[in-house]
């Protein structure tokens, strides 16, 4: 990365991670306002029993939604700081939760579900080196390609792992009633702009991208 | 919910540049019998100390003013009994390893459950009496560097 790259990502970086600092402050006061109307209700109920059940109801919807906004903040706020550091040791289990959660919205315009996949249990602590905004890019490039090769009603699985039992590796799981033959899949999958933009990435972190061309999924492995 | 007692025992010390926000958190702490005080930034925070030593302090970070790290950093070493809680909205790991280093007790992320807040104010009460407790204790047996062996530990476990 050169470094005029790198210093349009660390202001970028700046900006994000202030403005989502700015928006937990704002989620914190609703819901410290929210929660202290629950702790008076609930020592001083409401006179009438069926506006006590609305007060509930609208208070666990607000909650609801607080815990929403308080899980994208955070992870947002956290990945504003990827720019911080060239090289920084990565827990991968965590990385591919937040990822799915902060990019879930671009399968989900495509009705497409995005989950991330548990890791094999023996495989508890699956940590890497490495740039963290190319590695998150090679993320970003892999569910691209997915993305315009698959159709509504599928599922692509994002699954931390060890290939071999040694190398860190993500593995690219799609599956679903209606994805398409592995052959037109990977020939899509190919033919994206963001699977050369993967290759790109991927190339600077030493990684290489392997696939099982009869199974509808590949690994990228570090 | 905590005992009247708890209240007159623990006393604590908000710190957050977000009026609305640390009055709030103060109202629900103090319905949770624990008594706290607010200041709303880095400078109050300092003379409230020098004033009136807190068991606990819960610092924001960014401030306008002396920031939380620098708070952190002359409370621990004027008062070095002090167990401070980090609460921020600010995800750096950075800023993490630094506080931690600074001997900060704990690193929380804003917003967080009160009740959980609660729960971590109550044990980093616990282990400053414990420890005050075991140190004193020896000390009055006149064994010091039994005495001495326990601030130590304390302090170890605190950088840690």
């Amino acid at each position: 990365m050169n470094p005029e790259t790198e210093k349009t990502l660390t202001f970028f970086g700046k900006m994000t991670a202030n403005l989502t600092h700015e928006v937990k402050n704002v989620l914190a006061i609703i819901q410290e306002s929210a929660g202290l109307m629950e702790d008076i209700t609930a020592i001083c109920p409401l006179a009438e029993e069926k506006y006590q059940e609305k007060f509930n109801h609208s208070m666990a919807t607000i909650k609801q939604q607080l815990h929403r906004g308080i899980d994208l903040t955070t992870q947002f706020n956290r990945f504003a700081h990827t720019p911080d550091r060239s090289s920084a040791e990565l827990d991968l289990v965590d990385t591919v939760g937040q990822f799915c959660l902060l990019t879930g919205r671009f399968a989900r315009l495509k009705h497409i579900s995005l989950t991330a996949g548990d890791p094999d249990p023996a495989n508890e602590k699956i940590r890497l080196t490495t740039n963290p905004v190319q590695f998150y890019m090679a993320l970003f490039f892999s569910l691209e390609s997915c993305l315009s090769a698959l159709t509504s009603n599928t599922e692509i699985r994002v699954i931390p792992q060890k290939r071999g039992g040694q190398s860190p590796a993500i593995e690219f799981a799609c599956t679903g009633e209606q994805i398409p033959p592995a052959g037109e899949f990977f020939q899509q999958l190919q033919a994206a702009e963001a699977w050369g933009e993967l290759g790109d990435v991927i190339d600077p972190l030493a990684g290489k991208v392997e696939c099982d061309t009869n199974d509808l999924r590949f690994w990228l492995i570090f | 919910m905590g005992s009247d007692k708890e209240k007159d025992k623990i006393k604590i010390l908000l710190v957050d540049d977000e009026q609305e926000f640390v009055n709030t958190l103060s109202e629900r702490i103090q319905m949770r019998e624990i008594g706290a005080n607010v200041a709303l930034n880095g400078e109050q925070a300092l003379e409230f100390v020098d004033n009136e030593v807190p068991d606990v302090m819960v610092l924001d970070l960014r401030m306008p003013g002396i920031d939380g790290i620098e708070v952190l950093r002359r409370v621990k070493k004027q008062y070095p009994d002090v167990q401070v809680i980090i609460l921020t909205g600010h995800g750096s790991e950075k800023d993490e390893e630094e506080a931690r280093r600074l001997g900060a007790f704990d690193y929380l992320q804003k917003p967080v459950e009160v009740d959980t807040l609660v729960t971590r104010i109550r044990k980093a009460y616990k282990q400053q009496v414990e420890s005050s407790f075991m140190a004193g204790t020896f000390a009055e047996a006149g064994e010091f560097d039994t005495a001495k062996k326990y601030m130590d530990k304390d302090k170890d476990k605190k950088k840690k």
